[in-house]
């Protein structure tokens, strides 16, 4: 790592971050900033900064009913999608670890959701989950409105997420399992371990690195997830299923509110961030590389 | 230590991009408003003479997909084969009708957005406001064309201090659809005119007429209105939005809007009218797969439901319902019109009042009418033998054209800067109330209070 003598400061290596620096600029940190300064201003119905307010839209969010709703719906969501997610792809790497007949078959159905766009499996569930004509209702023999009843609109819309995100979780945890040193798990069946605590003692803290980004990944992807919910309830019924991102696209592109959506995208940017943070002190004591 | 790194690295663009994502549509939108500003004050511009146009091309924007996009390809293609005046129109989808709106404000920048542009009813006032645009008056006057072919129903709703801002072309009516089948099973005669009406025959077509509901009412916000029309109440001050603009709702304080609820609620209570979802065609399912008696929809979803049910049983038309039998008012239109934009070249606009003619002719509006089931807004469309083949082949469009005449043009309907969001807010109330949370006068109260807001706030930024 230190090939170069630190007193010499060189200045070629940073030269090769600019081309990426200035890509970061122009999409990422520019629109960064105009953000946060957005936030602190009422826009017009051009989404120009009109009205100076300071924290008022920050205030306004926090005591609205509605913006807390959306928090815990948020947050319900992200879990569902989250924990379902992970262990939907965990199971079927795990089972399409071994090598038997069709083997090809089965993983390949099993990333299949990686390749279907969130808006178009969406389409599929609003007409599978349909109350009068969806095959759901008349293979279960029930009479659900699932996707206009507040008890089970999120469900849905979180269910149908964390399949669609099980995809490439499956990828990821079969490419981490295919890391795991065979050899261990023969010498730990000399010593006489079963399967399940192979795979406890074994397979999990083998996976933790992959299992670490991953879920990383998969928090991040569920705050952001939006095709889906546009789509299927639309936020609705009763702001059932109004996530922070769907409520933030909904005031900027539906009621030209861009100062109250910039200040819900900072807050959600908070959460994120901190979330991300508590992970990485997580992870110093739970990931062994 | 490297991989940690990488992945802190990673974090944070995937964090950033988050915020990214959702900044940077906002940002567009702001550089252009700048620029976009100077020419909200254009001076007028005149149009050149039809026979300087030649080599003319415009841009027009759409919002039809499906089948009414094929329709307006071909009326296009159509327009481009046969035009004398050498004037090459380039079509363009732009998504829904509020993903249009949005791109046109992006467009606006250095006018590089249309020339021609539909926009969807609700957004009639922000249009005017906006500045971007020549009034469809300017170029009736100056080429003497005669107003009276348009439907003077559908031309008053574009009309607003004696000018017709744009031109109605595909405008539609809410109809009244009901199952003939059931209806007859039941024994009933006289098809309700009212919900009060419903309400009162919904056991006889439940338990004699074998329906699974009785009516398969979606919440939308386009009946909230019709419901009002049809009270002859308005939906805001200021003479419904239109001697002024608009600024509070005034349905609180007429009582239409508790009226429409309490026998809305009444239906929902009793078993009548389910929840079946939100927007215009939540209903149409249940109905066409022969579950609910009656629905409510549009006179453009005229086509889909006969398609869908396929001779399943008879389809029949009849006027929207009114909330009460007593009720003396009428039905607004719903749909889009056309929109001149003012890009400052006499040629460009001259060819789109071409286009726009071509368009709301009798001939082209009866082969939109068939093709789409939206309302023919020339009035001697209905001459047209590919119209008269139409109304043979269905009769029940025959109900939207007679309620459109039987309604006079002072129900014309409200124009409000924040309609969409209006909208959106008397649906999530509505569906608040019948899930149980509020009563009707919390939720007339919190439309009030949130619609006046927008109202207030729209006002003082966009002075």
């Amino acid at each position: 790592m230190n090939a170069v003598k630190k007193s010499k400061w060189n200045a070629s290596p940073y030269f090769y971050l600019v081309p990426c620096m200035l890509v970061f600029a122009v999409f990422l940190f520019y629109p960064f900033f105009k953000t946060i300064f957005l936030s602190l201003f009422l826009t017009d119905k051009m989404g120009q900064a009109k009205v100076f307010v300071g924290m008022q839209n920050y205030m306004d969010l926090l005591t609205s009913e509605s913006f807390r709703n959306s928090l815990k719906v948020t947050l319900i969501f992200v879990v569902i999608v989250v924990v379902g997610g992970m262990l939907l792809g965990l199971i079927a790497a795990v089972l399409c670890n071994k090598a038997f007949p069709g083997i090809r078959f089965f993983s390949t159905s099993y990333a299949l959701p990686m390749a279907i766009a969130s808006s178009s499996a969406a389409m599929i569930f609003e007409i599978m989950l349909h109350p009068t004509v969806g095959i759901v209702n008349k293979m279960l023999g029930l009479d659900i409105n699932w996707l206009n009843n507040p008890d089970t609109a999120l469900y849905c819309v979180a269910i149908l997420t964390a399949w669609l995100n099980s995809g490439i979780n499956f990828l990821y945890f079969s490419a981490g399992l295919g890391n795991i040193d065979e050899t261990i798990y023969e010498r730990a069946s000399v010593d006489g371990a079963g399967s399940i605590q192979k795979f406890f003692s074994l397979t999990l803290p083998g996976l933790s690195p992959i299992m670490f980004y991953t879920l990383v990944v998969n928090i991040i992807q569920a705050f952001q997830s939006f095709g889906q919910i546009k789509i299927l309830t639309e936020g609705g019924p009763d702001e059932a299923t109004n996530v922070i991102v769907y409520s933030i696209y909904r005031d900027a592109f539906f009621n030209y509110r861009f100062g109250s959506a910039a200040a819900q995208s900072v807050i959600l940017f908070i959460i994120v961030m901190l979330i991300t943070l508590v992970m990485f002190r997580i992870e110093k004591k739970g990931v062994s590389y | 230590m490297k991989k940690r790194i990488v992945s802190v690295l990673l974090t944070t663009a995937l964090t950033a991009s988050l915020l990214a994502g959702c900044g940077g549509k906002s940002l567009e939108d702001q550089s252009g408003a700048q620029e976009g500003g100077d020419a909200a004050a254009a001076e007028a511009v005149e149009m050149a003479a039809a026979e300087d146009v030649d080599g003319t091309e415009i841009t027009f924007w759409h919002s039809m997909g499906g089948v009414n996009g094929e329709a307006i390809d071909e009326l296009v293609s159509r327009f481009n084969e046969e035009n004398e005046y050498g004037i090459t129109v380039v079509s363009e989808f732009q998504g829904e009708y509020d993903d249009a709106l949005n791109k046109l404000k992006s467009a606006q920048i250095g006018n590089m957005g249309a020339d021609l542009v539909q926009v969807y009813e609700i957004g009639t006032r922000f249009m005017i406001d906006s500045g971007w645009i020549v009034p469809m008056q300017q170029m009736i006057d100056e080429d003497g064309y005669d107003l009276s072919q348009i439907e003077p129903n559908l031309a008053a709703y574009y009309t607003i201090d004696d000018q017709l801002y744009s031109m109605p072309f595909n405008s539609s009516t809410p109809l009244m659809y009901y199952n003939k089948d059931m209806f007859d099973k039941a024994g009933i005669t006289e098809v309700p005119t009212s919900l009060e009406g419903i309400e009162a025959i919904g056991d006889q077509l439940l338990n004699e007429g074998g329906a699974g509901e009785v009516m398969s009412l979606s919440i939308y916000g386009w009946f909230f209105e019709q419901f009002l029309g049809k009270q002859g109440l308005d939906y805001a001050n200021n003479g419904n939005g239109r001697e002024e603009a608009a600024t509070a709702v005034a349905f609180d304080e007429n009582g239409g809007a508790k009226n429409i609820l309490d026998a809305w609620k009444s239906l929902n209570d009793k078993g009548y009218a389910p929840i079946v979802g939100k927007g215009g065609d939540a209903g149409l399912a249940d109905f066409s797969s022969g579950k609910s008696a009656i629905t409510l929809g549009s006179t453009a979803s005229l086509k889909q439901i006969l398609q869908d049910v396929n001779g399943k049983f008879e389809v029949g038309t009849a006027y929207f319902p009114s909330v009460k039998d007593s009720d003396e008012g009428g039905v607004s239109i719903g749909g889009a019109s056309l929109w001149a934009l003012n890009n400052q070249d006499p040629k460009k606009l001259r060819a789109t009042w071409e286009f726009v003619k071509f368009l709301v002719s009798p001939e082209s509006q009866a082969y939109w009418n068939a093709q789409t089931g939206y309302f023919p807004v020339t009035v001697a469309a209905q001459e047209e033998q590919v119209f008269k083949d139409n109304i043979a082949q269905y009769p029940q469009f025959q109900t939207a054209i007679d309620q459109l005449h039987d309604s006079s043009p002072e129900y014309v309907g409200a124009l409000l800067s924040v309609f969409s969001e209006a909208r959106a807010t008397v649906e999530s109330e509505i569906e608040s109330m019948l899930n149980g949370n509020e009563t009707s006068d919390e939720a007339v109260a919190n439309m009030a209070e949130t619609i006046n807001s927008s109202i207030e706030e729209y006002s003082l930024v966009n002075e």
